[in-house]
């Protein structure tokens, strides 16, 4: 149980303190508070707020103000619309106006009732408010892609290990999406995987947008946070998951693009599949366009076992007869000697990723997609944009968390943070 | 084909005068140029000349982002004169950073530590972000001395040095109080953790085990320090752990 837990209810048992008490008690003991069978008192929920409710937001607050195990009391957006819609949800759920409504993320976290809060901004927050939120003592789920650079993901993890706490990324698909994969993988059906091939999208754009006049519902600022400062424009913050042009997960100082974007849900399926959530790659090679201009660049990403995953590999180079395939551009490729079953790690508890996620709060085991395995996944994406915008094959040095002997691949680690953020 | 500095002249006219919604096709040879000049320091120099003369005050704002944007690829000592000053601009010092911070040359560490010295409010923070990004030890006596400076500024400071973690910034954390309860202190455990971390990745087993035996005694027994006493103590678990990774 969270220290939280513990000292709540300790708290309740070692004071005398109880329903029956006159001192502390409240004057109205609500139903709800007091739970029934199917839901727990309301000492026993985990209590959650969120940052960033958008669209993506919305939906991760759905998911949570639906479990009977949370005691949700707080919203936390930049844009009013947004943080607005949110407290209404969670009015209207419990039937009162007691939901906080907070601008600024430290105040949500500053707030010692709360023992978890869902994640869902745009990727230039997620270092940066997963490293407070651990610092502060809350638990996350964090969406998808959980990071922007490469230097994010080693600090995430630590400050995550350093105070004890469940992070979560938030890939609900590598696991839903990807069973006609996953199963027969881990069921050796296929035998030992030697090779992938996988569909990435490609890497976000520049936003050279004009500016507009800034909207008062907007607190721009706060909205750029650690990204460089570009004026206000609609098409820069708005949108709906659009990598196109027309949403902010199009430019590269947001997001890492679709390639990020579906990679982490995509690259994260096969990565599960093949059971290489635990490693990071050896390294990326580099094939450049053909001499006769027929096959297009791509790369492969190579892992410390041999594994080989080839990113947008021309399609006469791929395998005819694969061993296993998926509907989104994965086909997997094994020696064909069946190995022994490996059971496929599943939620806990009940609910999906979500319920996935409540459920380590309580036990405080570390969830299905933990932060070190959403790193690594990324990881390997990260390197995959990283030799593709360099058009040269590069070497990965777990240890040192740097590309091996190259300085100007190493420049791209990490990008400076727009005071006054710092991680 | 050899490069020909020619072919960009036009792409530099363009990006001289780029402001935001201008169309910035006219100006996408340069990154082009970039990637295909790949071990071509003369062509890259060269480059960078261009860059770096598009930094006066006779340029836009977003001229100078798109600037900055393309010495952190591929800028040099060269660059950091025209930089260095406009750390203290408002508009500018962040691009300015975002190009110093990814420049190995010692020269770019000595900018950023000058104007730590000369900026303050959130500008001195951001030169203590990107000091802490290049892990700039000559900076540690720079950034001790901002322990005491109080509010953000403190905790960026405790941050960086958590960061940096040589010895001195080691030594330097060590001497606050653990227990004040205030951010700053909060930020000096942080960073006290971090560095014991960093000391157990590099088999430092004694002197990590020593952060943290200090911060479990002090904070042992004192509920507000409850967060602390199990963070040291996982810390000490992690020490005994000879099979950890």
């Amino acid at each position: 149980m969270t220290d939280r837990f513990i000292s709540r209810r300790r708290f309740l048992a070692t004071t005398g303190l109880s329903a029956g008490s006159a001192v502390a008690a409240p004057y109205v003991i609500t139903s709800k508070a007091l739970g029934d069978a199917t839901t727990p008192p309301a000492s026993d929920r985990i209590v959650m707020g969120g940052i960033g409710i958008g669209n993506q937001g919305s939906s991760d607050q759905g998911a949570f103000l639906g479990s009977p195990n949370v005691q949700y009391v707080a919203v936390c957006d930049v844009r009013q619309k947004w943080r607005d819609g949110g407290k209404e949800r969670v009015d209207a759920k419990y039937g009162n106006k007691d939901c906080a409504a907070f601008v600024d993320f430290r105040e949500l976290l500053a707030r010692d009732d709360i023992d978890a809060v869902h994640i869902a901004t745009p990727d230039q927050w997620h270092s940066v408010m997963t490293i407070a939120a651990c610092q502060a003592g809350k638990d996350v789920y964090l969406q998808k892609p959980e990071t922007l650079t490469l230097r994010e993901g080693p600090l995430m993890i630590a400050a995550a290990r350093r105070y004890g706490r469940v992070v979560s990324g938030g890939s609900q698909r590598v696991l839903e999406d990807y069973r006609t994969i996953v199963e027969p993988c881990w069921a050796g059906e296929i035998g030992t995987i030697r090779a992938a091939d996988i569909s990435i999208g490609p890497p976000p754009m520049a936003c050279h947008l004009p500016g507009q006049p800034t909207p008062p519902d907007i607190d721009w600022d706060l909205w750029l946070g650690p990204a460089a400062w570009e004026p206000y424009n609609a098409g820069r913050c708005d949108g709906n998951f659009g990598t196109g042009g027309n949403s902010w997960r199009s430019y590269v100082d947001y997001s890492g693009g679709s390639m990020t974007d579906w990679g982490a849900h995509n690259f994260g399926g096969l990565i599960f599949a093949t059971n290489l959530r635990g490693q990071q790659p050896a390294k990326v090679a580099y094939h450049p366009r053909s001499a006769d201009g027929k096959d297009g660049a791509y790369a492969t990403i190579v892992y410390p076992t041999g594994v080989e995953i080839h990113c947008n590999r021309p399609q006469h180079l791929k395998p005819q007869k694969p061993s296993i395939a998926h509907e989104r551009g994965i086909q997997i490729m094994g020696d064909g000697v069946a190995t022994a079953a490996t059971p496929v790690p599943v939620y806990k508890g009940q609910g999906g990723i979500y319920g996935d996620f409540l459920e380590c709060v309580k036990t405080r085991e570390r969830p299905f997609r933990d932060i070190e395995l959403a790193v690594n996944t990324m990881t390997g994406i990260h390197m995959l944009a990283i030799a593709q915008r360099l058009e040269r094959s590069l070497a990965w040095d777990r240890d040192a968390q740097a590309f091996t002997g190259d300085e100007e691949a190493n420049r791209l680690l990490d990008r400076a943070r727009r005071e006054p953020w710092i991680i | 084909m050899p490069f020909d500095a020619s072919t960009l002249d036009a792409p530099f006219a363009a990006l001289k005068t780029y402001d935001w919604g201008v169309d910035a096709a006219a100006f996408k040879p340069i990154d082009e140029a970039i990637a295909a000049t790949q071990g071509d320091a003369a062509a890259k120099a060269e480059i960078e000349r261009r860059l770096i003369a598009l930094l006066g005050p006779d340029t836009s704002r977003a001229c100078k982002e798109s600037v900055c944007r393309k010495l952190a690829l591929i800028g040099t000592a060269a660059a950091v004169p025209a930089l260095a000053p406009l750390l203290a601009d408002g508009d500018n010092s962040h691009m300015a950073r975002f190009a110093l911070e990814r420049i190995p040359a010692p020269e770019a560490g000595a900018a950023l530590r000058s104007a730590l010295g000369t900026v303050g409010g959130n500008l001195r923070i951001g030169m203590l972000s990107s000091l802490a990004a290049r892990r700039d030890a000559a900076a540690v006596p720079l950034i001790t001395g901002l322990l005491s400076a109080g509010g953000t500024t403190a905790v960026a400071a405790a941050t960086a040095l958590g960061a940096i973690q040589t010895p001195d910034a080691i030594a330097a954390l060590a001497k606050a109080d653990p227990l004040a309860g205030d951010a700053v202190a909060r930020a000096i455990v942080d960073a006290r953790l971090a560095c014991a971390e960093g000391l157990l990745r590099h088999g430092k087993r004694t002197e990590a085990r020593a952060i943290y035996d200090q911060l479990a005694t002090a904070a042992a027994g004192k509920p507000a320090a409850r967060a602390i006493e199990l963070a040291a103590t996982r810390g000490i678990v992690a020490c005994l752990d000879t099979t950890a990774s």
